[in-house]
């Protein structure tokens, strides 16, 4: 069960490659979140296997995380109720580091992944601006297949991801709980420092 | 000898922490507010872990990764190279597939009997076309792809038995008091283990060659456990809280499948 557990996670290892396949979106997808999600993931593939370095791989997916997330409403649900005693600075500058780990997060885990195939499941509607996306992802090592699932919110310029849920573990959760403590003692400020500190460690670092 | 010392081991800890009264707090309704796109998000509670036992949770949780910087990732990687991915995999879907019992009998015990079916089927067709399970051919056929594996940590909360308090066991890493004692459950109905507990006696298989098994089947999962690990602490600014929130809502998630 435990080692399940890490198995489950480590799934997870492939997600941002399926992030990275929503990535340009076209005229033809502004109104249709799935066919946005469907469209651009060979695409994005593509770019993650195209054979170049993987030093060069964060240059060049951030355009397209950029076009592809809602930053702003990824950091202001991963702070919380917190997020509303931010001074705008602090938000301003709690949404540049937070965006900044989210794609560092993304390009660390493309990174001898496997091209993956993606399954897309009907989407759900949540709210008349949101929607929720089921897609099961498996790769040719015959491994177990994983869900996960894109909740995408309406934007005047089109539908934009705002949480992702491995298995069931929602990414900005998962960072809301990890933030609740670092806000409920020290504020926007502990934030800033905590993410700069993160932000500063090498990326494979495991202390 | 060493398993029922550990079983017992396991049930006290569980006892003991299910002793510890649970503080549960329900999410409040979402707020909204149309003051801008998405604003409303921002008002969701953090919804509080049932974590009473915190400070030796974090405690233990040190020491784990203590054990996994200083023994396991030698180890992992050592075994790694050895040991090529495709076989890993392979070793891997072996002894996934020999966990049938555990998966058909919890499914029975839930009521689920298209389940218990279908892993019937898997495991035939695995054990087979799959070469005893080392392929998963299921995974390709409509109607045996996608079954939720029920173990019996699922099955006492389906019987309405409380998670309790969240628990980090010495090397095991995260659980509940539930699954700990789920955990312990499924060793028994686990066929790795059946001679070690003296469930079946055969002149062939020693309790060596049992635990040696078990060890395998352990050893060959640690590289991609400890690849998980890595990557969670990498990204987590609280690595304790990161584990803890994906552990309770992976779990909440298989319950509700």
């Amino acid at each position: 069960m435990f080692t399940d557990l890490f198995h489950r996670i480590l799934k997870s290892a492939l997600v941002p490659l399926v992030l990275g396949s929503v990535g340009l979106s076209n005229a033809a997808s502004v109104d249709d979140p799935a066919a946005m999600l469907r469209s651009s993931t060979d695409e994005v593939l593509s770019i993650a296997y195209s054979g170049h370095g993987n030093e060069t791989l964060v240059a060049r997916v951030r355009p397209l995380l950029e076009k592809t997330f809602a930053f702003d409403v990824v950091t202001r649900q991963a702070m919380g109720p917190g997020w509303r005693q931010f001074s705008a600075a602090d938000q301003k500058r709690v949404t540049e580091l937070f965006t900044e780990l989210v794609i560092r997060t993304y390009s660390s885990r493309v990174v001898g992944t496997q091209r993956p195939k993606i399954t897309y499941g009907a989407p759900v509607e949540l709210a008349p601006d949101r929607r929720e996306i089921p897609t099961r992802v498996s790769n040719s090592s015959g491994t177990e297949p994983f869900a996960v699932v894109y909740r995408l919110i309406k934007f005047p310029a089109g539908w934009r991801i705002y949480d992702v849920l491995i298995e069931g573990v929602s990414f900005v959760a998962n960072y809301r709980a990890q933030f609740d403590e670092i806000i409920q003692n020290g504020g926007a400020p502990a934030v800033i420092r905590t993410l700069e500190t993160k932000l500063a460690a090498p990326a494979d670092s495991h202390s | 000898m060493n398993h029922s010392i550990f079983s017992l081991l396991a049930l006290l800890l569980c006892l003991s922490g299910c002793a510890v009264t649970a503080k549960h707090s329900e999410p409040q309704p979402v707020r909204s507010t149309a003051s801008a796109v998405g604003d409303n998000f921002a008002n969701v509670p953090v919804e509080k872990a049932n974590d009473p036992l915190l400070r030796f949770n974090r405690t233990v949780f040190g020491l784990n990764d203590s054990f996994n910087n200083y023994a396991v990732r030698p180890f992992a990687r050592g075994y790694a190279v050895v040991v090529p991915l495709p076989v890993r995999n392979g070793i891997a879907n072996f002894f996934d597939n020999l966990q049938f019992p555990v998966r058909f009998v919890n499914s029975v015990l839930q009521g689920k009997l298209t389940r218990s079916a279908q892993e019937t089927g898997k495991f035939v067709i695995n054990s087979t076309a799959g070469v005893g399970g080392l392929i998963r051919v299921s995974d390709h056929i409509s109607g045996l792809a996608n079954v939720p594996a029920e173990d019996f940590g699922l099955t006492l909360g389906v019987w309405g038995i409380p998670a309790g308090p969240y628990l980090v066991v010495p090397i095991l890493g995260p659980s509940d008091c539930r699954d700990l004692v789920g955990f312990v459950g499924d060793y028994a109905i686990s066929p790795l283990d059946w001679h070690t507990l003296g469930i079946i006696h055969c002149a062939y298989i020693s309790n060596a060659a049992s635990i040696a098994l078990s060890a395998t089947r352990y050893v060959n999962g640690l590289p991609k456990a400890i690849e998980a690990y890595d990557q969670l602490k990498s990204e987590a600014v609280d690595p304790y809280i990161a584990m803890r929130d994906a552990y309770l809502s992976y779990r909440a998630a298989q319950m509700k499948k």
